[in-house]
C-alpha cells in the first residue's frame, strides 16, 4: 500500500437546502484503486465534482499530501496532480484525437505572438503514450468522435498519465461499454495503478470493482453505508450491498403475500 | 497513419473550395463579361468587405458562439470616428483610435454578457444589435441634425487614413483595394491561430465541448471574450475602410450584413452548432457570395430574381459542402 | 485586464453623451429662428409615415413638418411604421386619442383605408402627402402634398432622352417598393431602352461593386439614374472605377449630391422637396382648422418634380448644408 494523496474527512456538500453528500471519509493511495459504488443518486458524482474542483464542499476536510485544501477551479486540482476523465464529456468529439490528448496543455515553440503549436512532436507523444497504455488507434487524425467509447477512454487515461497525474478519477467508464471494451478499460486502470497512480473508479458494477480494487466505499442517499478494504470484502457482500442489501431483505419481508 | 484523398474531402474548406469553383466555372461559361481580371478584382473587393468581419464571425461560430451586431457594428465604427472628430474639430487620427476602443468596448461587453448571464449569445447580441441601430440614429440625428453622418474628407488625417484604410493600386490596368491584401492577411492570421496555436485549440474546444473544455483548464471565458472582441476589431477595420472610401455614412446602414457574414461562414462550412470549420473555408463562403451577387449582375439577369438565384446558389453550396463532409467522413 | 476595458468602455460612453449633448444645443440654436411656443395656438395634429429609421429624405419630411408646428404654435405628434398594418394601427391611435388633424403617407392604400375613414367619421380632417396621389379622395383626405412617381420618372425620361439618352441604367436600392418601380416605369416610358439594376441599398461598398460590375459588364449605357441621393453619390465612384461615360442622374437631393451637381460629376437632381412636403402638410390642417381653408383647389398639390442642376445650384446649395432641401 502507497502513501496517501488525498484524504477526505467528514466531507459534505449542501446545494441551498439540500444536502446531496454527507459526511463521507476516504482515502487515495498511491498505486491503488479506490473504487466509490452506489446507486444513482447516491452522492457519486458530487463526490467527482468536489474532488476534481468543479465544486468547493462546503463541510470536512479535504487534504493533499497533507495539506487541506478547497478548490476553486479544476485547474487547481490539475495543478496538484489529480485528473479527472468524464464519463460523457471527456473530449471535444470533432477535434483530432492528438488535440484532445493535448487540449489545455499544448506543446508551444517560440515566443508570443508568435507561438505555434508544435504539431508534429505532440501527434508523435501522443501515439507513442496511447501505445504504452496498449491502446490502437489506426490514425490519431481522427476526430475523437469517430472512436469507441472504449477508446476514448483510454485516450483520456493515457492523457491523464502522460500529464502526471498522480491521482486519477475515473467517473463510470465502463458504463456505456460492452464486454469486451469494459475489460479494455480496466486493464488500463491496471496499467495505470502499476504506474504508481491513485485511481478513483466510480461504477455502479461491482464486479467490474470487485476486478480492479483496493479499497471499496459503497455510496447510498449522500451517506457512506460500507467502507472497507479488499480483504475485508466478498464480493458477494459487495453485490448485496449495491443491490440493496438489508432494504432488499425488508423490502421482501413487506411484499409478502399474507397467508 | 496516412491520410486518404478521401478524408481530405472532410475538411471544411474542400466543400466550399468545389462549391466555390463550380459556380465560378458556371458565371464563366454564361457571362462574357465575367471574363475579366477586372471583374475578378470586382467580385474580390465585394468578398473582401464582406469577407474581413466573415472570418471574425466564423472563428466566433467555431467557439460556439453567434453575433448579431456585426453587421451595424461597422456602421458603429464609422460613425464614432466620424462625428467626434466632425464636432470637436481634431485630427481623424484620434477618432479612429477611439473608434478603435468603442468596438473592443463593445465586443468585451457581448462576450462578457454572454458568459455572465448563461443567456445565449444570440438574444444577447440581438440585444446590442437594437441598441447600436438605435444610438447610430439617435446620436446622428443628435450631432448632425440629420441622419447622415456629415463629410470629413477636409480634416486632418483624412488623406493618411485613407491610404491605410481605402487605398487602392492599378496592376496592368486592373485597381486592386488594399481591403483585398487585408482579407488574405486576415485569414492567413486565423487559419494560423485557429491550426498552429494553444488558442486556436481552445477555439474549437469551446465550441465542441466547453465543459470539457473547462474541466481539462481551458480558460473559456476567455477566449469566448477574445473571439467577440476579435468580430468586433474586425468590423472597425470596414467601418474605417467604408468610412473613408465614402467620407459620409448613413446611420441606417450595415443592416442585414450580419446574416451576410453568418452565411459565409456556414457557406464555407462551419458548423452552425460550434467546433467545426477553419477560416479558408469562410474566405471561400465570402467568395462565394461575392461572386453569386456580382455574377448575375454580370450575365445581365433579370435583377428581379437575384435573391431568389442566390438562395439556390447557397443550397447548393451548403449541400455540396454537407455532401463531401459525409462523403469524406464515412 | 478586464476593469481596465471596462474603464474605457465607461470613458468613451461619457466622451459620447458629452459630445451628443452639445450637438442638441447646436440644434437649437439653428431652429430658435422664429415660431411660436409648442402648443400655443392649441391644436395637436398627428404626422404618421412610413419611414424606415434612418432615411435621409424622411428626415427633411419630419423637419419641415416640425418647423411648421413651431412656426403655427401646433403640437406635433410624429410616428412612423414601415409595416402596412403597423402604420394603420397608427392612425386608429391618433384617432382614440382625438388630435384635431392627421396627416399620412397613403403608401398602402387599401391597408389604410379603415383607419383614415375611421378618422373621417369621427370628424379628424385628414391630409395625404408623399405617395397615394390616386386613392386621397377615395380615402376621404382633404387634400394632397407630394408628387406622382410615374409623372416623376417620365419627366426624367424625357429629359434625358433629349440629351441623347439610348439605354439608361435606373437602380433600385431596396427590394419590392412600389414607389421605386413606378420611377424606374416613368423612365422606361420615355427611353424603352431602360434597364432596372436591383442593389443593396444598406451596404455602399456592395452599391458600387454591383454598379461597377454592370457598367463593365454594359459598356452601352449611357445614363445611370438613381433614386436616392446616397446611391448617387456610390454611382460617382463605380463610374469612376469602371471607366464608363455614362452620366448620372438622380431622384432627390442632399448636401453631397449638391456638391456632386456643383462639380458636375452628377449632372442633375430631381426631387420632390420632402421638406416642404412636410411643412404644407401641418400649415394646411392648421389653415383648415383655423379657416377653413382649402388648398389645392380641390386637386393634389405637387412638391415636385423639380430639378436642381448647373442652373439653378449655386441658389440650392446653401439649403441643401441647412437639410430644408
Amino acid at each position: 500500500m502507497g502513501v496517501p494523496v488525498i484524504e477526505l474527512a467528514g466531507v459534505g456538500k449542501s446545494y441551498g437546502p439540500i444536502s446531496a453528500l454527507r459526511d463521507v471519509s476516504l482515502t487515495v493511495d498511491a498505486g491503488s484503486v479506490t473504487c466509490v459504488l452506489g446507486d444513482n443518486g447516491a452522492g457519486k458524482s458530487t463526490l467527482i465534482k468536489i474532488m476534481s474542483g468543479l465544486h468547493p464542499h462546503s463541510e470536512g476536510t479535504l487534504t493533499v499530501d497533507g495539506t487541506a485544501r478547497v478548490f476553486g477551479s479544476p485547474r487547481e486540482a490539475l495543478d496538484l496532480g489529480i485528473a479527472t476523465v468524464y464519463q460523457d464529456l471527456a473530449v471535444a468529439p470533432l477535434m483530432e484525437v492528438w488535440r484532445n490528448f493535448f487540449l489545455g496543455s499544448e506543446l508551444t515553440g517560440g515566443r508570443f505572438p508568435f507561438a505555434g503549436l508544435r504539431i508534429k512532436e505532440m501527434r508523435r507523444i501522443t501515439d507513442a503514450a496511447l501505445r504504452d497504455m496498449g491502446i490502437e488507434i489506426d490514425d490519431i487524425d481522427r476526430p475523437i468522435g469517430t472512436l469507441s467509447g472504449g477508446q476514448r477512454q483510454g485516450v483520456a487515461i493515457a492523457r491523464a498519465v502522460h500529464f502526471g497525474a498522480r491521482v486519477l478519477i475515473l467517473d463510470e467508464p465502463t458504463a456505456a461499454l460492452g464486454v469486451k471494451q469494459s475489460g479494455a478499460v480496466l486493464k488500463q486502470i491496471a496499467a495505470a495503478r502499476d504506474r504508481g497512480l491513485g485511481v478513483v473508479f466510480i461504477t455502479h458494477n461491482p464486479h467490474h470493482a470487485y476486478l480492479v480494487g483496493d479499497h471499496f466505499v459503497v455510496l447510498k442517499l449522500g451517506a457512506a453505508v460500507l467502507d472497507a478494504r479488499r480483504a475485508e470484502v466478498t464480493l458477494e457482500e459487495l453485490t448485496l450491498q449495491m443491490s440493496g442489501g438489508d432494504e432488499l431483505q425488508s423490502l421482501s419481508e413487506e411484499l409478502s403475500r399474507p397467508s | 497513419m496516412t491520410r486518404s484523398p478521401v478524408r481530405l474531402l472532410a475538411r471544411p474548406e474542400v466543400g466550399a473550395l468545389v462549391a466555390a469553383l463550380a459556380i465560378f466555372a458556371f458565371f464563366l461559361a454564361v457571362a462574357p463579361a465575367f471574363r475579366s481580371t477586372g471583374a475578378l478584382f470586382t467580385v474580390l473587393y465585394q468578398a473582401s468587405t464582406i469577407g474581413i468581419v466573415a472570418v471574425g464571425v466564423g472563428l466566433l461560430m467555431i467557439g460556439g458562439e453567434f453575433d448579431l451586431s456585426a453587421g451595424v457594428v461597422v456602421t458603429t465604427a464609422g460613425l464614432v470616428n466620424s462625428l467626434f472628430c466632425w464636432w470637436f474639430g481634431v485630427n481623424l487620427w484620434v477618432g479612429a483610435l477611439l473608434s478603435l476602443l468603442v468596438c473592443l468596448a463593445i465586443g468585451f461587453l457581448n462576450g462578457w454578457l454572454v458568459m455572465r448571464t448563461g443567456i445565449p449569445s444570440f438574444l444577447i447580441t440581438l440585444g446590442t444589435f437594437f441598441v447600436l441601430q438605435g444610438v447610430n440614429l439617435g446620436v446622428t440625428k443628435l450631432v448632425t441634425g440629420s441622419v447622415a453622418s456629415a463629410n470629413i474628407a477636409d480634416i486632418d488625417g483624412f488623406r493618411s487614413l485613407q491610404a491605410v484604410f481605402a487605398g487602392n493600386f492599378g496592376i496592368g490596368g486592373v485597381t486592386v483595394w488594399t481591403t483585398v491584401l487585408f482579407w488574405v492577411l486576415f485569414v492567413a492570421v486565423a487559419a494560423w491561430i485557429l491550426h498552429r496555436t494553444r488558442p486556436g485549440n481552445w477555439i474549437y474546444a469551446v465550441g465542441g465541448a466547453p465543459e470539457s473544455a473547462r474541466a481539462v483548464g481551458v480558460p473559456v471565458v476567455r477566449t469566448k471574450i477574445m473571439l467577440f472582441m476579435s468580430v468586433s476589431f474586425l468590423g472597425w477595420f470596414v467601418g474605417m475602410h467604408t468610412l473613408y472610401r465614402f467620407n459620409t455614412l448613413q446611420a441606417g446602414n450595415g443592416v442585414g450584413n450580419e446574416f451576410i457574414y453568418i452565411i459565409a461562414a456556414v457557406v464555407g462550412g462551419t458548423l452552425l452548432t460550434g467546433g467545426f470549420g477553419n477560416a479558408i473555408g469562410v474566405a471561400f463562403g465570402a467568395f462565394i457570395f461575392g461572386m453569386t451577387n456580382l455574377g448575375i449582375v454580370y450575365a445581365g439577369w433579370d435583377p428581379n430574381w437575384f435573391k431568389a438565384f442566390l438562395g439556390v446558389m447557397l443550397l447548393l453550396a451548403v449541400s455540396v459542402n454537407l455532401y463531401a463532409r459525409k462523403w469524406g467522413s464515412r | 485586464m478586464r476593469r481596465g476595458f471596462l474603464a474605457v468602455g465607461a470613458a468613451t460612453v461619457l466622451l459620447l453623451a458629452a459630445c451628443s449633448s452639445g450637438g442638441r444645443e447646436a440644434t437649437e440654436e439653428d431652429g430658435a429662428s422664429g415660431g411660436n411656443a409648442p402648443g400655443s395656438s392649441g391644436y395637436t395634429i398627428a404626422f404618421i409615415t412610413h419611414e424606415t429609421p434612418g432615411d435621409t429624405f424622411w428626415d427633411k419630411v419630419r423637419a419641415g413638418a416640425e418647423q411648421a408646428a413651431k412656426d403655427e404654435g401646433v403640437t406635433l405628434k410624429y410616428s412612423n411604421d414601415p409595416d402596412a398594418g403597423k402604420q394603420a394601427v397608427l392612425i386608429q391611435q391618433a384617432v382614440d386619442s382625438k388630435v384635431q388633424g392627421i396627416a399620412t403617407t397613403l403608401v398602402t392604400p387599401d391597408a389604410l383605408a379603415g383607419s383614415v375613414k375611421a378618422a373621417g367619421a369621427a370628424g379628424i380632417p385628414v391630409v395625404g402627402l408623399n405617395a397615394g396621389i390616386d386613392q386621397y379622395k377615395d380615402l376621404g383626405a382633404l387634400m394632397y402634398f407630394g408628387s406622382d412617381d410615374t409623372v416623376a420618372g417620365e419627366s426624367i425620361g424625357e429629359r434625358i432622352a433629349a440629351a441623347g439618352a439610348k439605354h439608361p441604367l435606373c437602380v433600385i436600392h431596396q427590394q419590392g417598393s412600389v414607389s421605386l418601380e413606378a420611377r424606374c416605369a416613368g423612365v422606361r416610358a420615355k427611353v424603352p431602352g431602360t434597364e432596372n439594376l436591383q442593389v443593396n441599398g444598406a451596404d455602399d461598398a456592395a452599391v458600387v461593386s454591383a454598379l461597377q460590375a454592370k457598367l463593365a459588364q454594359d459598356k452601352t449605357i449611357d445614363y445611370v439614374v438613381t433614386l436616392g441621393a446616397p446611391i448617387a453619390l456610390d454611382t460617382v465612384q463605380a463610374k469612376e472605377q469602371a471607366a464608363s461615360t455614362a452620366k448620372v442622374a438622380t431622384f432627390d437631393l442632399n448636401a453631397e449630391t449638391a456638391k456632386a451637381v456643383k462639380a458636375g460629376t452628377i449632372e442633375f437632381a430631381v426631387d420632390q422637396q420632402p421638406y416642404a412636403q412636410g411643412y404644407l402638410a401641418v400649415s394646411s390642417l392648421y389653415l383648415y382648422l383655423k379657416n377653413g381653408n382649402d388648398i389645392g383647389g380641390g386637386g393634389p398639390t405637387l412638391t415636385g418634380p423639380s430639378y436642381v442642376d448647373a442652373s439653378n445650384i449655386d441658389k440650392i446649395l446653401p439649403f441643401t448644408e441647412k437639410n430644408t432641401r
